[in-house]
């Protein structure tokens, strides 16, 4: 990020040469790069301007996605999919398993997308005692993504609950993070204290997330890099008034001993390491990109680009691993929407997006099949639950936690920690297999045309946690939910790859926390007895990860949340015999966790629920 | 969303913002007689006699445009554009005709008022109430006796606080007490009396405090939400505003004129004053904890202009400003300047009946010295202005005019060696204007009537700016690019005179042209300058009636951009706003009593005039002025 002077003198800025107006990408040329769908790229905007934006590049059409804002053309599929923007000054971005994670630092928050509908899942906002913390740089590590904040913390993201759950302390205004032989490394540049910078490098381990020590380098450590065992960081110095400039290093820094094992005389401002080279650029040359063979510390390549192509400003260098085709980012003037440029690995132009964004920042190759639907507005609901009647976890990891037990909770005061969650955006799990929530509506949800109401859960792709739907009508009018209940089929009771009514006994832990043994259908005793529809196993192990995949229609926690993947049609309720049940309508909910899995990453497949309502509309 | 609302419940609680109080002695002011120019610009808004356009709001208007702040009512004025970051409290500059806020002087009574750190004279700073009227003149000036610093200046508005003529012995004692929404209450008391023959002493003090936490709507699509602040730079998602700015300053002045023979004339004028300010942001993630930095700026002023006539039509004059100013501060790294600066005049003016035609030639000499770093080299620049008047046809009240000035801002200490921006190589700004018009204003069937439009061509080459150093990371100041701004200002005026029921109506409209003529290849070539609408316009209708007083008032603001690239992500929606207010003297023999009622933004219109800088909706202000 630019963060320049920003105390009383509100910078007006100007204008260096560049491009004239935007266009687009000619004539839907073939831009496919080693299998990815495309290309993501965050633009942070202007400082204090409230315009961080986030463009969609696809290989297949070779365009970039747009659509007309109240404003004109706009690339902004993050405006376009949710209804407003990032927010000011987007610093990084970084996509791991299916979903992206952006780092927005001037508005203190990270916004966490699924990639594949560019869809916000959950926003997280980063402060420390009432100030805010300016999340910077990402990384992310088995199951969880790490955050550099310019308040001297790293904070720790849970990719399954997305909530911070950990903040550990580091110097001063750590400005870079990376992952390398299991520890963290976060430049402290402690660049906020002009003439006093911070000097080190906090190395976290992981596994206990506590700060072990601090290397000291020169002063105002920047950007930082992990390649294999070796951690490369871009040290500024202090700024000189005599040359009124910075004279920078690159220090590395071996993994295995934390010691900083050779220093480089090489301006580096930013660059992206594949192969043990670095492809980067440094200041006092314009544009020039440069490769430097990190073994020998030699540039082998002073001027990369081969075909006079003029780059005003980079502003970020990308590398595609196994193609190495490099994708910079010209910022031109800074005010100006800059352009994305991809270069073929020998240094020639092959095609310019110009107009991209303000300032674009961070590119990220992706390779879901992505679809962006423009935002339509929450619907206008009528009937929403305003009753918990009965919450029935199976023992689970997060159990106690969503919601959270305090001492003296009983039965009906975790149901009503249940009912604010659900109505406020919180979450509610289940537990493993069984485990259950039964809730009641203000007002009877009519069976209409189409969808009748929305479960939202937190699943995504690769991670499903399918749990089963009940329905009932109070037609007793007693207000209870002790009516007769109608399972919603979905794809797999349909299919007839269900076993309904199977019953699992779980036996109580010798420790607390400690893993539950369970029992199927045979062994009937014990106190902890749930009884519930098994769906079938959906969990695969596919590339070094557990899969678990989604099935077709019909669960909750089955899909990311959408409105396409979210409801349920009145429809689907059948008697026990599977015959259409053809209700009217219907006041209470029961939601039942289908799946048996456990695996080492994720623990048990639990069902989490975050929101339940009717989807009947008032009349227009 | 729970998060937000509650912050910005703490914003609330914390944010009580303490405008400064300001105080200002006058004293020695020497008054003997206006000079002629004066008496015949005095009580009209329009000066059909001038070589430039030159507007002057009066204390009755400003009553008419409900003025809280100078600044108010100078949006009324053609040809000026107010930059205003929202609200009482936040800072209001204006540029006129495309010039920028620095090639527009600010002086109060007659003595330039100057901010050598950021050039930025924040209008907002100047109680209306302080002011007897406020002219503004864009070009060069009849006034020959206008000291060096301020005759060299592009356009100049000035605050008159014009002083009674008392007869020895005699006081005059006013009170004023105001209150208005959002809590923003302000006190202010006059005095005035005569001291010895010649002298005539006045003692003001005025405070004022707001809460300012008017509502305002955050527009963020899906995430709107309505939230209340003052005037602060609002992020999404992020509403922790904390960042606190003082200011105070303090100054004493003097003027003397005097005439030593029927031809000669000399004025001197004195002035010390002293500026403190301090911006802390309590919580940032620094080793202190805190940003807080603090800034002393003092100035020393005096000036000496002798007018001669030598004869009837034809006068001479010629002046000598002497300026001493220092700032220092806090900062580790601040290089402490101190500068000398002389500006000359020479000046020559023939008038007739008919025909005025005046030409000036400045120049301005510094030398500079600094305490830590390398200070910059000297300044040594001549510019130079002309203007006529020719009344064309007496008997209606025809004249044209036409004016040059050529004249310059020089780099201001920020400019030079405001921490890693600053550099010490900048050469001055350049502004040109030219203008040319046509005015007539008359009197017919009891009602004065004019009519004016003038057309202009501006431009401002070696513009001071910070842009990417060769290390992209470091940011400097730098002389580059050139805007130039074709523009025209007109307007309508009719004051009825007689009778019991006497409307008025002023109405305006300001055409801007600003291009950036910087680089032809250049994205931003012959874009239109940040913060300057095409197309603004204003509207004023009063009635004054032996019952009551009453006035409506309108601003309109065409589109502009926010950015000097005219991207539709920078583009600025057109907006307007609405005001009237009611107000009624009540006279005795002991006092005077004014009661009044002000509406302000009537139809409660949301808008930003600085990009997410909020603007206050609907305000109600009452006010009690009571003189004695």
């Amino acid at each position: 990020m630019r963060k320049y002077q920003t105390i009383l003198l509100p910078l007006i800025l100007i204008t260096l040469a560049c491009d004239p107006e935007p266009v687009l990408l000619e004539q839907n040329q073939v831009i496919a790069d080693a299998g990815h769908t495309g290309v993501y790229v965050l633009s942070e905007g202007l400082f204090n301007q409230n315009n961080s934006t986030l463009a969609w590049i696809d290989f297949g059409t070779g365009q970039p996605d747009s659509w007309n804002s109240s404003t004109g053309r706009s690339f902004d599929c993050f405006e376009k999919v949710n209804g407003r923007r990032i927010g000011d000054t987007a610093n990084d971005m970084l996509l791991y398993g299916s979903r992206l994670y952006i780092a927005v630092s001037e508005s203190s928050t990270i916004e966490i997308l699924d990639a594949a509908t560019c869809r916000s899942v959950s926003q997280i906002p980063l402060q420390r005692g009432g100030v805010a913390s300016q999340p910077r740089r990402l990384t992310a590590n088995r199951g969880f993504v790490y955050v550099c904040c310019f308040d001297g913390t790293v904070t720790r993201i849970d990719t399954l609950t997305m909530q911070a759950d950990a903040t550990v302390t580091v110097g001063r205004n750590p400005d870079g993070i990376c992952c390398a032989n299991g520890k963290l490394y976060v430049s402290n540049s402690g660049g906020l204290d002009t003439q006093n910078p911070d000097n080190t490098v906090s190395v976290i381990d992981i596994s206990t997330f506590t700060e072990t020590r601090r290397i000291t380098v020169r002063e105002n450590p920047g950007s930082i890099y992990a390649d294999g065992n070796n951690v490369y960081v871009v040290s500024r110095g202090i700024f000189d008034y005599g040359t009124m400039d910075y004279d920078s290093r690159l220090h590395r820094i071996d993994t295995q001993t934390d010691q900083v094992t050779a220093t480089f005389d090489i301006p580096i401002l930013s660059m992206d390491i594949v192969d043990s080279k670095a492809w980067f650029y440094g200041y006092g040359a314009g544009g020039t990109i440069q490769i430097l063979d990190l073994a020998t510390g030699q540039v082998t390549d002073s001027d990369f680009i081969t075909d006079g192509t003029r780059v005003e400003c980079p502003y970020s260098i990308t590398v595609e691993p196994t193609s190495h085709k490099v994708y910079v980012c010209d910022a031109m003037d800074y005010v100006t929407p800059g352009s994305l440029l991809c270069f073929s690995p020998e240094g020639r132009l092959l095609y310019r997006v110009p107009g991209i964004g303000i300032n674009p920042n961070t590119v990220v190759f992706c390779d879901e099949t992505v679809s962006l639907t423009r935002y339509q507005g929450e619907p206008e609901i009528i009937g929403d639950i305003d009753r918990v009647f009965e919450y029935m976890p199976a023992p689970g990891q997060f159990v106690n936690l969503l919601p959270k037990y305090e001492p003296g909770d009983d039965a009906a005061s975790m149901a009503a920690k249940c009912l604010n969650a659900l109505q406020s955006g919180g979450m509610v799990t289940l537990g493993a297999f069984g485990g259950y929530i039964t809730v009641g509506f203000n007002a009877t949800v009519q069976n209409q045309e189409g969808p009748d109401f929305r479960i939202d859960g937190n699943a995504y792709n690769g991670n499903a946690e399918p749990g089963v739907v009940w329905v009932s009508a109070d037609t007793n009018g007693n207000g209870e939910p002790d009516d007769a209940w109608y399972e919603i089929w979905g794809s797999e009771q349909r299919e007839g790859r269900s076993a309904p009514d199977y019953t699992i006994l779980y036996i109580k832990p010798t420790a607390d926390n400690g893993d539950s043994p369970w029992k199927g259908s045979d062994g009937k005793s014990g106190s902890i007895l749930f009884t519930a529809t098994l769906l079938p196993d959906n969990a695969s192990f596919e590339n070094n990860q557990y899969v678990f995949s989604s099935f077709e229609y019909g669960y909750v926690d089955n899909k990311p949340n959408s409105l396409e993947n979210s409801a349920f049609d009145i429809d689907w309720a059948v008697n026990p015999d599977g015959t259409p049940a053809n209700l009217a309508g219907i006041d209470f909910i029961r939601i039942q966790n289908g799946v048996i899995g456990c695996n080492t990453t994720t623990g048990e497949l639990s069902t989490e629920v975050s929101a339940i309502y009717s989807l009947n509309q008032t009349d227009k | 969303m729970s998060f937000d609302v509650k912050y910005c419940l703490i914003a609330i609680c914390t944010l009580c913002f303490h405008l400064e109080t300001q105080g200002q002695v006058l004293s020695d002011t020497m008054r003997t007689k206006d000079i002629p120019q004066v008496t015949v610009t005095s009580d009209r808004t329009n000066s059909p006699g001038a070589v430039s356009v030159s507007k002057r709001a009066d204390a009755r208007l400003m009553q008419a445009t409900g003025t809280l702040q100078v600044s108010d009512v100078i949006k009324y004025m053609s040809g000026a554009t107010v930059k205003d970051y929202g609200g009482v409290g936040g800072l209001k500059t204006v540029s006129v005709r495309g010039l920028g806020a620095s090639h527009t002087a600010v002086a109060y009574d007659g003595i330039i008022i100057t901010d050598n750190q950021t050039g930025q004279i924040d209008l907002g700073k100047f109680s209306a109430s302080q002011a007897e009227s406020v002219r503004m003149v864009s070009g060069p000036d009849n006034d020959l006796l206008q000291p060096a610093s301020l005759a060299a200046q592009a356009a100049v508005i000035s605050i008159n606080t014009g002083l009674p003529q008392l007869e020895e012995g005699k006081s005059r004692n006013s009170a004023q007490l105001k209150y208005g929404s959002f809590n923003t209450l302000s006190a202010q008391a006059e005095s005035t009396f005569k001291a010895g023959q010649n002298n005539t002493v006045s003692l003001q003090a005025e405070w004022l405090n707001t809460k300012g936490n008017y509502p305002y709507i955050q527009d963020n699509g899906a995430s709107s939400m309505e939230m209340q602040g003052l005037p602060a730079n609002i992020l999404y998602n992020e509403n922790a505003a904390r960042e606190r700015l003082w200011n105070r300053n303090g100054f004493v002045q003097s003027t003397l004129t005097t005439f030593v023979s029927q031809r000669l004339t000399l004025r001197f004028n004195a002035k010390y004053g002293i500026t403190y300010t301090r911006y802390l942001d309590p919580k940032v993630s620094n080793t202190r904890g805190r940003t807080d930095n603090r800034y002393t700026e003092q100035e020393g002023y005096l000036s000496g202009v002798a007018l001669y006539r030598i004869a009837d039509c034809l006068s001479a004059s010629a002046g000598v400003d002497g300026r001493l100013s220092g700032l220092d501060g806090n900062g580790a790294h601040q290089a402490r300047p101190t500068r000398y600066t002389i500006n000359s005049t020479a000046a020559i003016k023939y008038a007739s009946e008919r025909i005025t035609v005046t030409g000036r030639l400045n120049h301005v000499i510094t030398k500079e010295k600094t305490i830590l770093r390398q200070a910059a080299e000297s300044y040594n620049h001549l510019s130079p202005t002309a203007g006529l008047n020719w009344t064309v046809w007496p008997a209606a009240g025809l004249h044209l005019r036409a004016s040059y000035s050529n004249t310059l801002r020089l780099p201001t200490f920020n400019d030079l060696y405001f921490e890693q921006i600053g550099r010490r190589d900048l050469r001055p700004e350049r502004a040109s204007v030219t203008s040319a018009g046509i005015v007539i204003e008359n009197e017919a069937a009891g009602i004065r009537y004019s009519i004016y439009a003038d057309a202009y061509n501006s431009n401002v080459k070696d513009r001071i700016m910070a842009v990417p150093g060769k290390n992209t990371a470091v940011w400097m100041m730098k002389n580059i690019g050139l805007v130039t701004t074709h523009g025209l200002e007109t307007g309508l005026e009719l004051h009825s005179l007689q009778g019991l029921v006497r409307p008025s109506v002023m109405v305006s409209y300001t055409y801007q042209r600003s291009m950036d003529k910087s680089d032809s290849n250049s994205s931003t070539w012959n874009h239109q300058l940040p913060y300057t609408p095409r197309h603004s316009a204003s509207a004023i209708a009063w009635i004054e009636t032996p019952y009551v007083n009453a006035s409506l008032n309108l601003l309109y603001s065409g589109d502009y951009f926010c950015n000097g690239y005219n991207g539709p992500e920078y583009l600025m929606p057109s907006y307007y706003e609405i005001g009237c207010s009611i107000w009624k003297t009540f006279t005795s023999n002991m006092f005077e009593e004014t009661l009044k009622a002000e509406f302000i933004n009537l139809t409660n219109n949301r808008y930003e005039l600085v990009r997410n800088y909020p603007m206050p909706g609907i305000q109600v202000r009452f006010s009690v002025l009571i003189t004695i």
